[in-house]
């Protein structure tokens, strides 16, 4: 398995569409999240004047004593897309280009193969969330001192926390993109399946029907509901009535997620092992 | 020293049914011999490929067992002497053919020191660090055999080596395939191009409609066939045909482009001969016609019921 996790390792290093990915990850928290919130709030356009947060305290999302919340929200939607397809790009491609029959006749048998993928797969994960909230701290350092205020960071163990909350719901929606690319066995289906149902299935649904009754309790079992759960732990230092209060607590969504980190790989492994690659 | 004759590849009653309902590959017995050379023939869609990935690990068989280089298809007891190519070769296009050769190496556990005499040995080297996707057909394959030797296997499975090369790089794949028998390895070798495999391979076996139809050497396999056949010229021709017709089966006479083509053996020249003579038919061509092997296997493999 540490051959192929070495190999995989390799090519994902050499990729360049994973770097875009990371870099677009990157640049989505500094431009989108922190540096458009800091202009908003500078700017008061028209429609935040009416806002039931005054700005001098909306600022304070992208201070550093808010930066896991904010890391984590960006997580759960944009980093959850970019996972999904990092991972459906980590499979299917082997199976787009027909290499999966190459390294299948190489030593490690099917389960080294796919575990070795795994691993290199969560040692991205790990390292993209280091990345990410690495980027988040400096952003926020930058904002604070640019404003001239005062903010604190997190304590170390809330921080270890939250590292520890982006990884798993990072690593599921990887698993998931991953899982994707194997059942479909292409690349297009496996990544325009996972975004439509994290952007329709998850994100839209998920707001439309979170108050009905039975749709309600479905939805509870959702990666990205159990996500958001997780996430709710990690609460702004003010309090914003336009937020929605999560469906499942923190502990249902850990657990939910490891759940779903398990059966995707789980999945995956079991049709790997059985499929015949090539042929009829 | 034991008596039994070792076998690299040994397949009983191997078969496979895809999910489309259609044999592939009905009820195969082949044994490849430790050492050898063996060519696997028979016609397009024959069953070929689907052997060789079924021996690669690639396909599961329906039924049958196979035993394939001291282990079971696709264990790595199996896997790790074994070393193929089946159908084009796959790599990763934004890798180089170098990075692509340490990809593989580092699934192997093959050291690093092995990627450059695999180069050198398929005339890579030159071309190593450009990237696959930029590679011509002949390239692709000549990493696809790299691949395959990287490992130094006891097994070396090339499934048509040659296939979509130009004339140049059927020669120098042929080349190729000539060196690697070389240090007693055990190469089984499918093409399409026959007279490569008469040249390079011990023993030849001859697959249709997903079963062996026939396994020996090419001159066993020759004789089995029917082996050769006379080509006659004559006039006049009409004469010729009712005189040859009368003394052969009709299905023995073939004439195409004034050539008339008799089934029939050397031995029966000298009669064949006599007989138009006696008739008043000028005979300006007699000879024996060499059957290429392509023509065997094809015989042999219509022969079947």
């Amino acid at each position: 398995m540490i051959a192929s996790l070495r190999a995989d390792g390799l090519k994902m290093r050499k990729r360049w569409a994973n770097w875009i990915m990371v870099a677009i990850l990157l640049a989505w928290l500094v431009l989108l999240v922190y540096a458009l919130l800091y202009l908003v709030v500078k700017t008061q356009p028209a429609s935040l004047r009416g806002s039931q947060v005054p700005a001098s305290v909306l600022i304070r999302q992208i201070f550093p004593e808010n930066f896991i919340p904010t890391v984590l929200s960006t997580a759960a939607s944009i980093g959850a897309a970019i996972m999904i397809i990092f991972g459906a790009l980590s499979t299917a491609s082997e199976y787009g280009w027909s290499t999966v029959q190459t390294i299948l006749i190489q030593k490690p048998g099917r389960t080294a193969v796919l575990g070795g993928k795994g691993l290199a797969l969560f040692v991205a994960t790990v390292l993209i969330s280091i990345a990410a909230l690495a980027v988040s701290a400096l952003s926020a350092y930058v904002v604070v001192t640019v404003d001239g205020s005062s903010s604190s960071w997190p304590a170390a163990t809330e921080i270890v926390k939250g590292f520890g909350a982006l990884i798993l719901q990072l690593a599921v929606w990887a698993a998931f993109g991953a899982f994707l690319g194997i059942a479909f066995r292409s690349t297009a289906a496996a990544i325009g399946g996972g975004l439509v149902y994290l952007f329709v299935g998850e994100a839209l649904l998920g707001s439309l029907f979170r108050t009905a009754p039975v749709i309600k309790d479905v939805l509870k079992l959702l990666p990205g509901i159990n996500a958001s759960g997780v996430n709710g732990a990690f609460r702004l230092t003010y309090t914003n009535p336009s937020n929605q209060v999560p469906l499942v607590d923190p502990t249902h969504g850990v657990i939910t997620l490891l759940v779903y980190l398990v059966a995707f790989t789980v999945l995956s492994l079991l049709i790997f092992r059985r499929r015949d690659v090539g042929g009829g | 020293m034991g008596m039994a004759q070792s076998y690299a590849v040994e397949t009983h009653g191997l078969s496979k049914r895809y999910a489309t309902g259609v044999l592939a590959v009905n009820n195969l017995d082949l044994r490849v011999r430790t050492g050898e050379v063996y060519g696997f023939l028979g016609p397009n869609g024959a069953g070929k490929t689907t052997t060789l990935r079924m021996l690669s690990g690639l396909l599961r068989p329906t039924s049958g067992t196979a035993t394939v280089a001291g282990g079971a298809p696709g264990s790595p007891a199996s896997l790790a002497k074994l070393g193929a190519m089946v159908e084009t070769p796959a790599f990763y296009p934004y890798l180089s053919g170098r990075d692509n050769l340490r990809v593989m190496a580092r699934y192997s556990s093959v050291q690093k020191s092995r990627i450059e005499p695999v180069l050198q040995q398929v005339d890579m080297t030159d071309r190593a660090s450009h990237k696959f996707k930029t590679y011509s057909t002949g390239m692709k394959q000549r990493l696809g055999v790299a691949s395959a030797l990287l490992k130094d296997p006891q097994l070396l499975i090339l499934d048509e080596p040659t296939s979509g090369l130009d004339p140049q790089g059927t020669v120098e794949m042929r080349e190729l395939i000539k060196d690697l028998r070389q240090g007693g390895r055990t190469v089984l070798l499918s093409s399409h191009l026959l007279n490569e495999v008469e040249l390079t391979c011990d023993r030849v076996g001859v697959i249709a409609r997903g079963s062996l139809v026939a396994e020996g050497t090419v001159d066993e396999l020759r004789a089995r066939s029917g082996g050769q056949a006379l080509l006659v010229r004559a006039s006049p021709i009409d004469q010729a045909r009712r005189m040859l017709e009368s003394l052969l089966k009709p299905d023995q006479v073939q004439l195409r482009d004034g050539l008339f083509t008799l089934a029939v053996g050397p031995s029966q020249a000298a009669a064949i001969n006599r007989r138009l003579v006696a008739d008043g038919v000028d005979v300006t061509e007699l000879r024996v016609a060499e059957q290429s092997l392509e023509d065997v296997s094809l015989q042999l493999a219509e022969n079947q019921p």
